[in-house]
């Protein structure tokens, strides 16, 4: 076994404490001298044209300091997502700038019209109650597939088709039409997910504020406050410049990806502009839900094609997405889905069709798992009709067609390095008692309460090498106590990166754990690095902070040397080590030295070798080095109410190397309790008539409770990647792919229907399990396929 | 609107100041007392976020009018830790058990543990959940919240009997 001081083990993490306590400060915890409020007034129909705008009874109002329309902002349109600024020139095509700060037209109910700044709360919202807004209202298109119709409405003038976005998939490969003709069995499966919302707890705010220097300070929960600066300068202001705006990211009340998209921020910095007094942005939980972001719904339908011997030939993958009224991230997620659910296992053929359209319904975006979830739900499912039909288990059918190392990864152009998908599925399904669960294809289930037992398998990524700017810098310096600080780039948005990070600089630099400090969330302070998601932090900033902490260890035995030789021993720097805090040598027997020592000499040298111990590490990473995933879910339908309650869940990992088991726990037990979610009871409903959300609050949209925690268990299978810090993978992500999948084939195996649209919530199950799937209400307008 | 001198005892101290008969009782807590450990998360009484004990009972202050709890005991988070600093054993179980992740929900969680493990200090695995099902989370899963609970109340019921 490993010596390690302190990877991989249980510990808690440092940003806790001040969690526990209340002392954690959050942006809305934040008041500046001087500053005042911010609201936004959100359109009240879905589609209309602005007559007219009448601000003067509101600007009246004593206490308001300015409202702010469209013919105030600059007139430069930008894309929420902040990803145009991680990406290379050739993908730009998917980063459509399609918004203005306040709109110019209304294109969703919720699009915003008008900003008000005020000196308090109160007088802000009376200002927005007075803002006359003329409307003249247009037809709206409120489905992606009435938009794809010739003379459908109109969202974006310059976008008359209302197609947002298109490709083939990236990596199209072999002769997908004629492996469907040879194959001995073909299966296909539609279906679409619902617009989950990210539902950080900490609804969405930002102060900006220009100081008299005139620099403009932000402060805003982002996931990745150096890519929102950038986007801000290059998309939003351009008469500012990367070096104007210093923007800092307080403790963060949940992202889940919802926080990698721009926000209040610009109508906080607008606001800001004209009243020349800071400016506190904030929105309510209705608001929330009425116009920020969700889960992009993706229309899919994925054939499939099978050798009776259960030789995955081919998959043939359409995809229609609905972005909502602003692209934001939903093409960027929709590519997603196709490589990394396609990829999961070997195929020689594949072939996909991407179409994003625009409709009048709020703006979607990335969410955790970015398209893998949403892909997953239709493929894993598809994979078991094939199954069927062929007559096989479908665990063994998986594991007929794992990939290899030297396979192309789901990222095709490179290759996957590592892969322990088999043990994944082995550890998994002995944990479970697959063998004894699963009795077959027709195994006849009797009474009101059935039980059923179904399993999905993934792989993502560990951020995205070869794609994204994935590279990320850190610096580290020592205190006269043998402390660390570390300065870094991480966003701390609850997943724990900030204790593991700690972790590794503590083994990587041999100090003590409990005398590391992290800071971060200042771009004035830490290096460019694009932020927490895709599961990059520890193995991109993981590495980063692995090669300077190395340099500390070696600066530290070098400047040890000297010290030994106090106790008579000669050795070279090679010949000692640096272990929690400890200096020590094997040939030195008995002979300890505090870092402290070291570290508190090195900067009082009043002689020649004054100087602060320091060092900077850089890492680059080429590669996606995915992670995998198998699950296996057990569950108890119902008949008569249609109620699926998950009975058992059990979930195996491939993550390379836990840095610390207790925070890789964490992570997966909270991502498959939003999984359960997504999967029985998240429903994000739009009113067809009028695209009003109706479930706007936290009573309509039902959000997992403790009452819907199932028993779980989450094995780690670590072999150590070579590329990873320790051997880290990235792991927070993966989590929520598999739940829906899982839990969907296990009620096929139940009672033997399939719900086509998530959530598989109890009326739509008792419809099904009543009328059976051939009839159910609607087709696939994907593929003529029912739902 | 009439504003006036309103007093509240929070955490075991009075504390006067101005309120207007729409103000919540958050609204006194945050942005009067700068008591920010209690969080605004839906403003409806539907998520739990901004749950505070008054007279002991778990209530939501984002939908309780401030001068509703005049002349009640208030306890926020920022009063669970003892006079010497010593931290709750439920701040302390939430800890051991990484029990907080992004935060916002922990201190709702806190407060509505409290007063479940103060009504019934040996609670069931069940007890727990029940006690804690309108306070939402979006990070943990809750489990680990649940585990610390359970864990609090055997730290309390041991320490209590050592006392006896």
């Amino acid at each position: 076994m490993n010596d390690f001081a302190y990877v991989g083990k249980r510990m808690t993490k440092p940003d806790i404490y001040g969690k526990v306590t209340g002392e954690a400060k959050y942006t809305d915890d934040i008041t500046l001298p001087g500053m005042v409020e911010g609201r936004i007034l959100c359109a009240p129909v879905a589609h209309a044209k602005i007559v007219s705008i009448d601000t003067s009874e509101a600007e009246a109002l004593p206490g308001v300091l300015c409202v702010l329309t469209h013919k105030d902002c600059p007139d430069i349109r930008f894309s929420r997502s902040t990803m145009a600024e991680a990406l290379p020139e050739f993908a730009f095509t998917g980063e459509r700038q399609d918004q203005f700060i306040l709109t110019d037209k209304v294109r969703y109910m919720g699009d915003w019209v008008a900003a008000v700044a005020a000196e308090d709360i109160t007088t802000a919202e009376r200002a927005l109650e007075l803002i006359r807004v003329e409307y003249e209202p247009l037809p709206p298109v409120l489905d992606p597939f009435t938009a794809l119709e010739q003379g459908a409405p109109v969202v974006h003038e310059d976008c008359a088709d209302n197609i947002a976005f298109e490709m083939d998939h990236p990596f199209n490969c072999g002769d997908v039409e004629k492996a469907f003709a040879e194959a001995d069995a073909v299966a296909e499966f539609s279906g679409v997910n619902s617009r989950q919302k990210h539902l950080h707890m900490e609804t969405d705010v930002a102060i900006a504020s220009f100081e008299s220097d005139k620099r403009l300070v932000i402060y805003s929960p982002s996931q990745g406050p150096h890519l929102a600066k950038k986007h801000l300068t290059k998309r939003v202001f351009p008469d500012l410049d990367d070096g104007d705006i210093r923007w800092i990211s307080p403790a963060i009340g949940g992202g889940f990806g919802a926080r990698l998209a721009l926000g209040v921020e610009p109508a906080a910095v607008l606001l800001a502009r004209h009243c020349n007094r800071p400016v506190r942005v904030t929105t309510t939980r209705e608001e929330d839900f009425q116009g920020y972001s969700s889960r992009t719904d993706m229309h899919q339908t994925i054939r499939v094609a099978a050798t009776k011997e259960g030789k995955l030939l081919a998959i043939d993958q359409k995809i229609v997405s609905d972005s909502g009224a602003y692209l934001s991230h939903s093409a960027t997620t929709s590519t997603v889905n196709m490589q990394k659910t396609l990829g999961v296992l070997k195929c020689d053929n594949i072939k996909g069709h991407l179409t994003v359209v625009y409709t009048n319904t709020p703006v979607t975006s990335g969410f955790r798992g970015y398209g893998n979830p949403e892909g997953a739900f239709v493929l894993q499912q598809a994979l078991d009709r094939l199954a069927e039909k062929i007559g096989m288990d479908p665990m063994e059918f998986r594991l007929r067609n794992l990939k290899e190392p030297g396979d192309p990864s789901c990222f095709v152009p490179v290759t996957l390095e590592h892969t322990k998908l088999k043990e994944c599925i082995d550890v998994g399904a002995e944990k479970f008692g697959w063998k004894d669960k699963w009795q077959g294809w027709d195994a006849a289930k009797e009474g009101r309460y059935r039980r059923g037992v179904g399993m999905s398998v993934l792989t993502h990524a560990s951020g995205a090498g070869g794609f994204l700017l994935e590279h990320s810098s850190c610096v580290m310096k020592v205190l006269t106590d043998g402390s660390l600080n570390l300065i870094v780039s991480p966003c701390e948005m609850g997943q724990g990166i900030i204790g593991a990070l700690t972790q590794v600089a503590a083994e990587a630099t041999g100090l003590r754990y409990e005398q590391i400090r992290i800071s971060t969330g200042d771009t004035d302070v830490t290096m460019f690095d694009i932020g927490s998601h895709a599961s990059r932090s520890m193995l991109v900033i993981g590495n980063a902070v692995h090669a300077a902490g190395v340099k500390i260890h070696d600066q530290i035995c070098e400047r040890a040397v000297k010290y030994f030789e106090e106790h008579q021993v000669k050795l070279e720097a090679s010949d000692i080590k640096v272990r929690a805090g400890e200096i020590t040598s094997d040939k030195a027997p008995g002979v300890v030295i505090d870092v402290s020592k070291v570290a508190y000499d090195a900067i009082y040298d009043f002689g020649e070798g004054g100087s602060q111990l320091n060092a900077s590490g850089s890492y680059l990473s080429t590669s996606h080095h995915p992670n995998h995933q198998a699950a296996f879910a057990e569950v108890e339908v119902d008949t008569e109410t249609g109620q699926v309650t998950v009975v058992n869940y059990v979930s195996a990992h491939d993550i390379g190397r836990a840095i610390n088991p207790l925070l890789v726990e964490a992570q997966m037990e909270g991502s498959l309790v939003q999984g359960i979610g997504f999967a029985l009871t998240e429903d994000f409903v739009i009113d067809p008539e009028t695209g009003k959300v109706l479930s706007d609050s936290l009573l309509t949209y039902r959000l997992p409770s403790t009452m819907d925690v199932p028993p779980m268990e989450h094995l780690l299978i670590e072999e150590p990647l070579e590329a990873g810090p320790f051997g880290a993978k990235g792991c927070g992500e993966a989590g929520l792919v598999n739940p829906a999948p899982a839990i969907a084939n296990a009620i096929y195996d139940a009672v033997g229907i399939r719900v086509h649209s998530l959530p598989m919530s109890a009326d739509k199950v008792l419809w099904a399990l009543k009328h059976g799937t051939e009839e159910a209400p609607g087709q696939s307008r994907v593929s003529g396929q029912f739902l | 609107m009439s504003k006036r001198i309103g007093t509240f005892n929070v955490n075991g101290k009075n504390a006067d100041t101005i309120v207007e008969p729409q103000m919540l009782l958050v609204d006194v807590l945050r942005e009067k007392l700068d008591l920010t450990g209690t969080k605004r998360a839906c403003a409806a009484g539907n998520c739990g976020a901004c749950t505070v004990l008054a007279d002991g009972d778990p209530i939501c202050s984002c939908i309780t009018l401030a001068v509703a709890a005049e002349g009640r005991e208030i306890e926020t988070v920022e009063g669970l830790r003892a006079a010497d600093g010593t931290l709750h054993p439920l701040q302390q179980a939430f800890i051991d058990h990484c029990a907080a992740q992004c935060g916002y929900c922990t201190a709702g969680m806190l407060m509505t543990a409290k007063a479940l493990l103060e009504a019934n200090p040996r609670p069931t695995r069940e007890d727990v959940k029940r006690a804690l099902s309108g306070n939402s989370c979006r990070c943990t899963g809750y489990v680990k919240i649940i585990d610390a609970v359970m864990d609090a109340a055997q730290q309390i019921n041991a320490a209590k009997e050592v006392a006896a």
